[in-house]
């Protein structure tokens, strides 16, 4: 189960699929014509234009996005390693000096760095995401399992973040104004706004399986229920799981927009750290500082895809 | 005292379904009992941490106090109706969320049929790469489009190298389209992903035998395909416009001379800390976002909802 995936099956139907593009249209007219039917669809003389362009331009728009999208993160982890950036390239290869200064190693001062916070990050992340456990796996069970009064505004309402970071930390802190910044309000901040990943990643796990079957045939085995759903129904779930708390983790490791609003005092939460080195410092220090993030996010995908996630995302394959 | 009668009824009709819920008799009590535990979990942190706090929102946005919540006034509403400003912020955030939801998923479109209909090498590490940026936080969102568009960006030093221009001139980071290319940059990989799912369910006999009754490749997109994967392209641009409307990090280290609401936000409460406009504009924002919600999934199947 847990076997990096291939998918042998669509390789050959694509490539069955390839050949035939080139061959069958010609055979198929004939057929048709000889037979007096009208052809479904009008062919040209020549090969349309799509047969020839299609693929290419349909490629080409994949790797333009592509690479828009990952130049700039490859760059920015390469230049950490630089000594300069002042013409178009970074140069000056390779130093550790950004990554030891943003790490807090050497005569740099111990409050500049990225440590303190990323382990106050680290430990609210984790409470966040072990609470998101308790509340999302047993409510994505029952909206998967039960079918009761008004469950579709409940499913609307556990997978589809109602309340955006910056708004809820307004409200927040009029709301607890003793207690909207601290650790515990992060923490509880960060379960809402995330809960979404957890329960959507669950319920799909949920949805592979035939749920009333299991349950039956556990409780018929002598199983009560509170010991079916713990010894049966959420160990098969553990892959959903799994993934919903990676992904919960990673995203409110780097929380910003509820933490900008609601946070004051010491220490501050990793992403303010990012936020002032990006705002407000050395380029190749600011790219040092984000590469930190990269890491964590590289690992997180690699530890999805042994999972089965095909990527940092709730869809599965 | 009719009335009176059948609230008291009403209270006592509720009672006891509390008590069949707790102390269940048959089998049908209990499965609402189970229903009931699953979920309560649920409820008290929606409730804690989401309804009373936008219900303080509101509440906020009436108070006569600036501070704290005290004394009754209409001023921030009135402002909020009556300046033209905050009309233009709303309708600017709604234009430019729309197009890079727009432009994001179309382009997921085509990410999504060459991932799924071509067999490319190295697929995983593609998904992987492109799914990537959903873990960001905005502000590093922001980092990336300066690290192309910025004075020292890429893009912008290969143009002046070849243009002979100042690459100070040519920096458009900072500006609109930066930050359109910022909101593309984030809204782009979770179109893509969403429309993976669609394109997965896609039914390939169909398209096959359009290929081999001689329509064109883009002939059986058009008129095969197309229509499959419509709902899941509704469904991925009502999730992406919404992830745009709550984009913030991006814009606040961007700017781009220009205000969204979540901005505009944050600005009343840094200069004046006029909380009383910002958490109206706060409330108008959560009706609208949920209004358009439960209009939007009318038109979209439960199990095509992702983010």
């Amino acid at each position: 189960m847990t076997t990096p995936r291939t998918s042998p099956s669509r390789d050959d139907s694509t490539t069955g699929d390839e050949t035939q593009e080139v061959e069958s249209p010609t055979d198929d007219v004939d057929t048709e014509t000889a037979l007096g039917r009208e052809p479904a669809f009008q062919v040209a003389d020549r090969q349309p234009l799509s047969t020839l362009l299609g693929r290419p331009v349909v490629v080409g728009v994949l790797l333009l996005a592509l690479s828009v999208l990952v130049v700039p993160i490859v760059t920015t982890f390469v230049s950490s390693f630089a000594r300069t950036a002042t013409g178009a390239l970074p140069t000056g290869f390779v130093t550790l000096e950004h990554w030891r200064y943003v790490l807090g190693f050497g005569e740099y001062g111990v409050r500049a760095n990225a440590i303190p916070g990323l382990t106050f990050s680290v430990g609210i992340a984790t409470a966040g995401m072990l609470l998101n456990v308790l509340i999302g796996v047993p409510v994505a069970y029952a909206l998967s399992r039960y079918e009761f009064y008004a469950r579709d505004w409940v499913n609307t309402l556990a997978i589809l973040p109602l309340v955006p970071g910056v708004i809820l930390g307004i409200a927040f802190l009029r709301t607890y104004p003793e207690r909207g910044g601290s650790a515990l309000g992060l923490v509880v901040g960060y379960c809402l706004l995330k809960s979404p990943y957890m329960v959507l990643t669950v319920q799909s796990s949920f949805q592979s399986m035939d749920l009333r079957h299991l349950e039956e045939s556990a409780r018929s085995l002598g199983a009560s229920w509170p010991r079916a759903l713990l010894t049966v129904i959420f160990p098969h779930a553990k892959q959903g799981i799994l993934a919903g708390c990676i992904i919960t983790w990673t995203l409110a490791a780097a929380e910003f927009n509820f933490t900008y609003m609601v946070h004051t005092g010491d220490p501050k939460p990793f992403s303010l750290f990012l936020f002032r080195n990006i705002s407000n410092a050395p380029y190749l220090q600011s790219a040092a500082a984000i590469s930190i993030y990269f890491l964590i996010v590289v690992v997180a995908i690699l530890v999805l895809q042994t999972i089965g996630n095909s990527g940092f995302t709730t869809v599965r394959e | 005292m009719s009335v009176r009668l059948s609230i008291g009824d009403s209270i006592r009709q509720a009672l006891s379904s509390v008590h069949t819920v707790v102390f269940p008799t048959t089998e049908r009590e209990r499965e609402r009992r189970r229903i009931a535990i699953m979920t309560i979990p649920f409820f008290v942190l929606a409730i804690f941490a989401g309804f009373v706090p936008l219900a303080t929102m509101l509440r906020m946005s009436l108070s006569e106090e600036q501070l704290f919540n005290e004394g009754w006034s209409v001023d921030a509403w009135e402002t909020l109706a009556t300046d033209r400003t905050y009309w233009w912020i709303g309708f600017n955030t709604l234009w430019f969320a729309a197009a890079a939801t727009l432009v994001s998923v179309a382009i997921g479109v085509v990410v999504a049929h060459a991932l799924e209909k071509y067999s490319l090498p190295f697929e995983r590490v593609i998904v992987a790469a492109v799914s990537f940026p959903i873990a960001l936080p905005g502000i590093v969102v922001a980092f990336m489009i300066v690290v192309l568009l910025g004075r020292q960006g890429l893009l912008t030093q290969t143009v002046a190298f070849f243009s002979g221009r100042s690459a100070i001139d040519l920096a458009t980071a900072t500006t609109i389209g930066g930050l359109f290319l910022g909101y593309v940059y984030s809204l782009i990989p979770r179109a893509t992903m969403i429309l993976r799912g669609t394109y997965a369910e896609v039914n390939t006999d169909a398209e096959e035998a359009a290929r081999s009754l001689g329509a064109s490749p883009f002939e059986t997109f058009r008129h095969v395909t197309f229509p499959e994967i419509r709902p899941g392209i509704v469904a991925g641009a009502i999730l992406v416009f919404r992830s745009a409307l709550a984009i913030f990090g991006t814009v606040l280290i961007l700017q781009g001379g220009f205000v969204v609401v979540t901005l505009r936000i944050d600005r009343e409460l840094a200069v004046g800390f006029n909380s009383q406009i910002a958490a109206a504009i706060g409330v108008v924002y959560v009706a609208f976002l949920i209004a358009f919600t439960f209009i939007g999934l009318r038109f979209v199947r439960a199990e095509q909802v992702a983010i």
